[in-house]
Parts: C-alpha cells; sequence; structure tokens
C-alpha cells in the first residue's frame, strides 16, 4: 500500500547512526564493506582465520570511534580500509613479518599482490558497484609501470616504508619516492570516476 | 631544511603509510600548518583507500556478519546515545497512560510527564487504549514525534517502536482525504530526500489510529530529524508532491 522511495542511504548518515548505538547501521555498512575489507584483510594476513580477526576487530573499532568519524577528512570506504589495513598490519607484525615477507617476496615480482585482471569474476551477490570499483582498481594497478605497482603494492598490502622497499628492491631511496609519487598520481588520474563518487 | 617540493613528496607516501615513524611525526607537523599538503594528503588517502579494492576477491564466511554484530553488541560506541527514551521516562509514561486509563489527573507529575501528557491527552479514545497499540506506545525503544499544523487543529502524533519495527500513527481533526488521495508520512533526514512512511486516511470524524511496518532504509538509519504528512494520490507518491501539511521534530529525550 505503500509506496516507498528507494534512496540509498549515505554511508557517513550510517556512521552517525552507528556513533549513536545503533547496530542495523553497522550491519548495512557491513554489508557494504564487509567483503572487501575480508579481501583486504585476507590479502595482508593470508590465512582465513586471521583475517576474519581482522574484519571484526576493524568493525568493531569503527563501531566504537564512529563519534570519531570525520568526513572532511575522506569517504567513509576510505576510513573503514584504513582502520582493516592498520589492523591486519599490525597482525602481521605481530607474527614476525619479516620471515613471512621473505616467502612472498619471489611471488610478488612476478604477479604482484594484486588481482589481475583476468582473474576478476562476475561478483556474486549483492554490490554492484563494489564490484565495479574491484574492476576500475585492478585495471588501474595493471596499467601502471610495474616498478610503480610493486612499490604502491609493498607499501599498502605489506606496510613496507619506503626505506625498507628500496632496501628490498635493491635500488635507491630517491628512486622509490618518484615512483611512489608517480605511481600514486597515476593512479589518482585513472580512478577519477571512482574519487569523484566519494566527494 | 625541507623544501616545499621536498614536503609534497611525502604526502603519497604519507597517505600509503609508508613513512617510518620519525618521518611521519616530522611531516605530521607540517601538516598541521600546510593547507597545500593537507589536501594532497586527503586526495592520496581516497587513492590508498581504493586499494582495498585491489586485492583479489575472496568471499568472507556466513558467519562473520554475526560475528561482528555480536562484538560490538559487546560494547557501545565511546559517544553515549543521547536520543533514547530513558527507562525513567518510559516508565513515567506507562505511569501516565494506566492513570489516564483509570481517569486519574497527572497533576503532580514531573514537568517531563506534562510534556508527555500533552502529547497523550488527545489519546485518550478507546482506539488509543487497544492493548497491542498500548503495548508498542509503552516498549522500549519508542521515539515519538508530534506533528503540529498551522491553526488550531489537526494534529498527528507518530510512535516509532524501534523493537516491533512499527511506526503508530494518531491523527485528530484532520478530515478525511477526498476519493482517490490519501495521506503520507515522511521520514526526513538531514541530506537526504524524504523516505515514505506510508499512507493512511482518516474517518469521518477525522481521527486515525494506524500501524504502520517500518521500511529497511529507515529502520537502518534508527533515526530521523523530521516527520511531515503530505496528501498524495492513493497508494502513495515517491516523493512528496506538496508542502507537507504538518510537521514536526523527532523528540530527542535525554
Amino acid at each position: 500500500m505503500a509506496a516507498m522511495s528507494n534512496v540509498p542511504v549515505a554511508d557517513r548518515l550510517l556512521v552517525g547512526r552507528m556513533a549513536e548505538g545503533e547496530d542495523y547501521a553497522l550491519g548495512e555498512l557491513y554489508d557494504r564493506y564487509g567483503k572487501t575489507l575480508y579481501a583486504l584483510a585476507l590479502a595482508i594476513v593470508r590465512e582465513p582465520a586471521d583475517a576474519e580477526e581482522v574484519v571484526v576487530d576493524a568493525f568493531g573499532q569503527a563501531w566504537r570511534q564512529a563519534a570519531a568519524f570525520d568526513p572532511e577528512r575522506g569517504s567513509v570506504g576510505a576510513w573503514l580500509a584504513t582502520i582493516a589495513r592498520s589492523r591486519a598490519l599490525d597482525m602481521v607484525r605481530a607474527r614476525g613479518r619479516r620471515a613471512r615477507a621473505h616467502e612472498r617476496a619471489a611471488h610478488l615480482s612476478e604477479d604482484g599482490i594484486a588481482t589481475p585482471i583476468a582473474g576478476l569474476g562476475p561478483d556474486p551477490g549483492r554490490g554492484a558497484e563494489r564490484s565495479e570499483a574491484r574492476r576500475l582498481v585492478a585495471q588501474a594497478l595493471a596499467a601502471l609501470p610495474e616498478a610503480q605497482r610493486v612499490a604502491i603494492e609493498l607499501a599498502y598490502f605489506e606496510g613496507l616504508s619506503q626505506s625498507e622497499i628500496a632496501e628490498r628492491l635493491a635500488e635507491p631511496l630517491g628512486t622509490i619516492k618518484t615512483r611512489m609519487r608517480t605511481g600514486m598520481e597515476k593512479l589518482r588520474g585513472l580512478l577519477s570516476p571512482l574519487l569523484e563518487g566519494a566527494a | 631544511m625541507t623544501t616545499a617540493h621536498e614536503w609534497q613528496d611525502l604526502a603519497a607516501p604519507y597517505a600509503l603509510g609508508a613513512l617510518a615513524p620519525e618521518e611521519r611525526r616530522t611531516f605530521e607537523a607540517h601538516l598541521a600548518g600546510c593547507d597545500v599538503c593537507r589536501a594532497a594528503v586527503r586526495s592520496f588517502a581516497e587513492v590508498a583507500g581504493l586499494l582495498a579494492y585491489g586485492a583479489p576477491s575472496a568471499e568472507p564466511p556466513a558467519g562473520l556478519r554475526d560475528r561482528v554484530l555480536a562484538e560490538a553488541r559487546r560494547v557501545r560506541p565511546i559517544a553515549v546515545p543521547r536520543r533514547r527514551l530513558s527507562a525513567a521516562w518510559l516508565a513515567a509514561a506507562a505511569a501516565l497512560l494506566l492513570a489516564l486509563g483509570a481517569g486519574i489527573t497527572a497533576w503532580r507529575m514531573s514537568g517531563r510527564v506534562r510534556i508527555l501528557q500533552r502529547q497523550l491527552a488527545a489519546a485518550d479514545s478507546s482506539k488509543a487504549a487497544e492493548d497491542s497499540t498500548l503495548a508498542m506506545l509503552t516498549g522500549p525503544q519508542v521515539h515519538v514525534v508530534s506533528l503540529a499544523g498551522t491553526g488550531r487543529t489537526p494534529s498527528a502524533r507518530v510512535f516509532w517502536n524501534h523493537t516491533r519495527g512499527r511506526f503508530i500513527v494518531l491523527a485528530f481533526d484532520l478530515p478525511p482525504a477526498p476519493a482517490g488521495r490519501a495521506y503520507q508520512l515522511w521520514a526526513i533526514a538531514k541530506g537526504q530526500a524524504p523516505m515514505s512512511m506510508g499512507t493512511f486516511n482518516t474517518d469521518a470524524a477525522g481521527r486515525a489510529t494506524v500501524v504502520l511496518p517500518v521500511a529497511r532504509e529507515i529502520t537502518v538509519l534508527g533515526f530521523v530529524d523530521n516527520c511531515g504528512l503530505t496528501e498524495e494520490p492513493a497508494g502513495g507518491s515517491p516523493q512528496p508532491t506538496e508542502t507537507p501539511r504538518l510537521l514536526g521534530a523527532w523528540v530527542h529525550t535525554d
């Protein structure tokens, strides 16, 4: 009987509801970002059980700190990703990062960490937008010169500092700095369709 | 020592979390006073945020959502919610309803209860006293809004029972909408288009007691700022087609 409008609730309003203790809002944010954060956590920690723990911790932190979320500083998606990544890296560090990182070094130079485009299948279930985001990000990363992509991925997915990356790749620090900045500028251009939506 | 150009070189690695702790602290001190670098960091941080989508796709286990919610229910957010009716207030509301039912005036009740009395005074008909409605009005987690017209009448009161996911609408002195038309209620959250709460009509006496299910999109908000009433074609409109005839702010209670 009632005609219901179909306006998606803005992410930042959901964060506001979380700050008021509405767990509906947390559930809704999980539905929007849970899969992305889980994939991110898994890419960093590599163990499904650890990735689950990271996701629970990350949403728990977002829940507790929702009142401190500042939309001026970025989108809700970026905020959640930052929390999850930081939790995941903490976990890896706690396990002894260096030992694991060396194991992975060989993989990285070959395939990179990010998904090869050919590996992106259709996204099951909800989240067509996020599936589109995955496609665009994979494309953008693939469009970068390999050296720039590797520098950015080592920083983002492995949590290495610029100096550590320089050491790992046996390149001068200045070179790494340039690659990172140039690569990020290119990504910013390539991903502008997604970034405009976030503003 | 560090030139402006060198500072800007740090924005991308900073957003990626790739500065050594010492470097990061120095850069953060610089950021506090540099709009240009802050803007650069903000834009790179959005790019970094998107890198999360660069992780290989993985399906989270089915139970993960429940774990996330269970964990959250163990702790409250740091900012204490201020918009819930307090237990004391609900107890007072229940007491008042009982008092009304027994025909006892509520003269000596607190100021806050007198506010509630005003809101409910018109709801003293037997309709409002139906058990199921009463239960919904007095249950936990109930929000209320009073909608006032510009003139003396009409008026409406809407209760939002969060536990049962129902709006309870009481309307008074609201002439029935003509044939083919209906009244439609709107949940209005700041910064959002109005969301339909449902439609109803009043009887010949201008009264209505209606229970409407709360749409999911409103449920996830948990709270809206205002409530409006418009007259629309029967069945409702996707968006209001006139300025609200009645409008009220949902009560924020301490």
